[in-house]
């Protein structure tokens, strides 16, 4: 008996010592790499970046596919985004160019010709040259090659044509007028034709797992489940990052997530706005709400099998019966995470306009539109994801407030894949409502596939034969002026039309650690959290 | 005895045929597809549909299944469906950590079980056995992800002892730093077992005081842990070793919980992305996994039954 006793004792006792040895070093082992204590830290002069320390973002997955011709996912697009640098990005409509320095259109707009920078190299010390963007456009339009892009570069059924020039020089051929291109264009991460040109499939290929990019960070170690490393490459054309490395920790449950961000083990992670007071609390952190281009709505299925929904009158008799700011308030905590949307465009898409037609809360003149719709005892099925709690609390809402209006909600609760799966096939009949949302980037033209009659993600089945050729003319229209007036239009009579219930232009939070800067100058992104890491410095 | 084990072996192969069958049949009446991980809006259905034939997924499920257990027979568990990485390889590669993480859980649980279970079986209703006892029901009804979470902000955010997560600090390989991440993990997934092996044993030992052996060494005169420990122990020893047999199944079930919490990487994580995200060839991958690990458990129980006491024989 004492032998046992002692036997417990001793492994408690050992159990305490090994913690209790390794705490020494805990912090600083934790955060190996990570945000060292103020105390450790040497302040550097006010607004002067530091060299040296790294940065832990939290990610909720493994990554799927390190290239970025193949990456769907947040997590591979977010790290893809450090290690493969970009032609140009587009932010509020300003251009900021990276490997290339120019693109410009010819005077029929059928020809666009990028210039890269001089002095490009991939990690590997490879020049980086109009071959390897060629080759990459070749293999997104390379049907055997299984790209998600490839349907963007088809444009009226027809392929742009990447051609080389010189090697700093390559001209994109257009089969036809398509303002829309540069917002393409803006997706290609160019990946280098000395490593996969005698790939056959470069999905599957090895050579994905040991990254070659141009990043301002290559590629270190993964290890899978755990986390995936990156280090300073130090002739990134932008400049040597100032941090030596950036590693992307895998945290697949949120609530330990959060605990392992007020430990230190991770410096930057996405928030869900129920959890900002907590880490708020600890004031160890700058809390960043920023906007993803995101659209939550209220979709209305016009082809459900009552038909009901194919009444102009009743989807904006509906839109009436809800309130905008109590569904943010119910979904989002506070309108400091969500902007009430009425435009089915995005603030940051071009020729954006929420000076539109609105239905909102008049839960009398609802009823009106619905009797004048000879709608009486209307019943309609909303399908809902168990579990995703923002759906969950709107679905409570809406049941409510249509009640209020006469009108049954049918609730039906459904496994996500089977949400989902319901929710992307155009022949479901048989619901009516689905909260969902969408990021389509900032080109008007991305949404035509949305709401033109019999398109590809028309989920609502919206038809409006003067919405399909505004939207066809938007597409070809090269000249700013009209192509505004277009969209300006469009926007207003889906707004009237009401296929879907704007909520809200939602934000994404993230929590930054404070001891890090240049937060501003590596701007915030959707998807990606940040668009140029190389920025980012340890204070 | 070798012979035995190769028959028990071979036995197993029936029963995983069975297991594939089921498991397959259950994914595919499943709601959900794969493919719908890669979609987006702006995804042209033609592309979808292309993806879907190229994984094989327009193909009829018995012949998505039939290609499956062809390629099993040549050693080939298939690709996964998301990463394109081989299924084998992932399972291997997590192998190690799981199998840490479970022998780990259940030597702490037995180590611990079998002093508090002889001890509150050798003080029937005394404070020590009702303190035991409460421990006990606190632990069959405590959910381990509250468990992990509640041990996480105690040891890492408060007390500042032990790391919340991951298997290692970035960059640092030393067993050292393995053990001390393991530490939670280890304890969570070990209280899952605790209050059931410690609830057996106590039931065993009350059983076994009433036998005449120990009234004989009483009569001896020997000291109560002498008995307990050198003459009980022995026979409160062989349910323990069944127990830990049928612990495999629930053991798994632990672990895809623990790990999915504390970030260990290990397959039960792996498992739970793959269900997620419907990935069929991982699933069934693990799922077979499992089943072998379970058959090998018992056999294992079996084998050290008769090791404990030699006057059990084992029959095929």
């Amino acid at each position: 008996m004492r032998k046992g006793l002692s036997g417990v004792i001793m492994l408690m006792i050992l159990t305490l010592v090994i913690s209790a040895c390794s705490n020494g070093n805990n912090a600083a082992s934790t955060n190996a790499g990570a945000s060292q204590s103020p105390a450790e830290t040497q302040q550097p002069a006010a607004g002067e970046p530091k060299d040296g320390g790294s940065l832990i973002i939290g990610v909720a997955s493994d990554p799927v596919v390190l290239n970025p011709n193949y990456a769907g996912d947040r997590v591979s697009l977010t790290i893809d985004q450090a290690l493969y640098a970009p032609l140009f990005q587009v932010n509020n409509g300003e251009k900021t160019f990276y490997l290339a320095e120019s693109l410009t259109p010819s005077a029929d707009n059928l020809t666009y010709t990028l210039k890269l920078k001089d002095g490009l190299t991939w990690h590997d010390g490879e020049k980086l040259t109009a071959d390897d963007v060629v080759f990459t456009i070749d293999s997104i339009l390379d049907e055997k090659q299984n790209s998600f892009l490839r349907a963007n570069f088809l444009i009226g059924d027809k392929a742009v044509k990447a051609v080389k020039v010189d090697d700093l020089t390559v001209e994109f051929q257009l089969p036809q007028v398509s303002p829309a291109f540069e917002a393409t264009l803006v997706q290609v991460s160019p990946i280098p034709k000395h490593i996969f040109e005698n790939e056959t499939d470069l999905e599957k290929s090895t050579k994905n797992a040991a990254p070659v990019g141009s990043g301002p960070f290559k590629f270190k170690e993964y290890k899978a489940g755990e986390y995936l490393t990156l280090e300073r490459f130090d002739n990134y054309f932008g400049g040597k990052p100032h941090l030596d490395s950036v590693t992307y920790r895998i945290a697949k449950d949120t609530n330990a997530a959060n605990l392992a961000l007020q430990n230190g083990e991770i410096n930057v992670q996405y928030l869900d706005p129920k959890d900002v007071a907590t880490i708020q609390a600890t004031n160890n952190f700058e809390i960043l709400p920023y906007s993803e281009g995101r659209l939550a709505y209220l979709m209305f299925n016009a082809n459900s099998d009552t038909g009901a929904l194919a009444k102009k009158e009743v989807r904006q008799a509906l839109s009436l019966a809800l309130s905008r700011d109590e569904l943010i308030q119910t979904a989002y905590t506070s309108s400091e995470y969500a902007d009430p949307a009425k435009s089915f465009l995005t603030p940051d898409a071009l020729y954006f306009t929420n000076d539109v037609t609105t239905f909102d809360n008049d839960a009398a003149k609802a009823k009106e539109l619905l009797a004048a719709a000879g709608e009486s005892n209307l019943k309609l099925r909303y399908i809902v994801q168990s579990g995703n709690k923002a759906q969950e609390a709107i679905s409570l809402y809406v049941q409510q407030k249509l009640k209020a209006a006469g009108v049954e909600v049918e609730l039906q609760n459904m496994d996500s894949s089977a949400w989902v799966q319901k929710f992307i096939d155009l022949k479901s009949t048989d619901y009516e409502l689905a909260l969902t949302g969408y990021i389509m980037g900032y080109d008007p033209d991305a949404y035509r596939i949305l709401f033109t009659t019999d398109s590809s993600s028309n989920y609502s089945h919206y038809s409006n034969s003067e919405v399909d050729k505004l939207m066809n003319d938007g597409a070809g229209e090269a000249d700013p002026v009209k192509r505004a007036d277009i969209y300006k239009q469009v926007q207003e009579i889906i707004a009237e039309d009401a296929p879907i219930y704007p909520i809200a232009y939602t934000k994404t939070v993230v929590a930054v650690s404070k001891n890090y800067g240049g937060i501003d100058e590596a701007v915030l992104k959707p998807v990606v959290i940040f668009e140029d890491l190389s920025k980012i410095y340890q204070k | 005895m070798r012979q035995l084990i190769v028959r028990r072996l071979l036995q197993t192969l029936p029963m995983l045929f069975f297991v594939s069958v089921v498991c397959f049949t259950m994914i595919k009446l499943a709601p959900g597809d794969p493919v719908l991980s890669f979609v987006t809006p702006n995804m042209h259905a033609d592309d979808i549909e292309r993806i879907r034939h190229n994984l094989g997924l327009d193909k009829p499920a018995y012949i998505q299944y039939f290609i499956w257990i062809k390629e099993m027979f040549r050693g080939n568990f298939g690709y996964s469906l998301i990463n394109h990485q081989p299924v084998l390889g992932q399972i291997l590669e997590r192998l190690p950590a799981t199998a840490g993480l479970m022998g780990s859980a259940i030597a702490l649980a037995v180590i611990l079980a079998i002093p508090l279970g002889l001890i509150a079986g050798a003080n029937r209703n005394r404070w020590a056995d009702k303190l035991i006892n409460f421990i006990s029901y606190v632990g069959i009804s405590i959910p381990l992800f509250w468990l992990a979470i509640l041990l996480m902000y105690l040891f890492a955010i408060k007390l500042h002892l032990l790391p919340s997560m991951g298997m290692r600090t970035i960059g640092v390989e030393s067993p050292l730093d393995v053990l001390k991440h393991g530490i939670l993990p280890c304890t969570v997934l070990a209280f899952g077992f605790l209050a059931g092996y410690v609830r057996y044993i106590r039931s065993s030992t009350i059983g076994q005081l009433k036998e005449e052996y120990v009234q004989i060494q009483y009569a001896f005169g020997s000291k109560k842990s002498t008995i307990l420990f050198r003459h009980v122990l022995k026979h409160v020893l062989l349910p323990v070793i069944t127990l830990l047999g049928m612990s495999m199944g629930d053991l798994v079930a632990g672990a895809i919980v623990t790990e999915t919490v504390f970030s260990w990487p290990g397959i039960g994580s792996l498992g739970m992305t793959a269900v997620k995200g419907m990935d069929y060839p991982v699933i069934m991958g693990i799922t077979l996994f499992s089943s072998l690990m379970l058959i090998v458990g018992n056999l294992a129980a079996d084998i050290l039954y008769s090791f404990v006491d030699p006057r059990i024989k084992l029959k095929g």
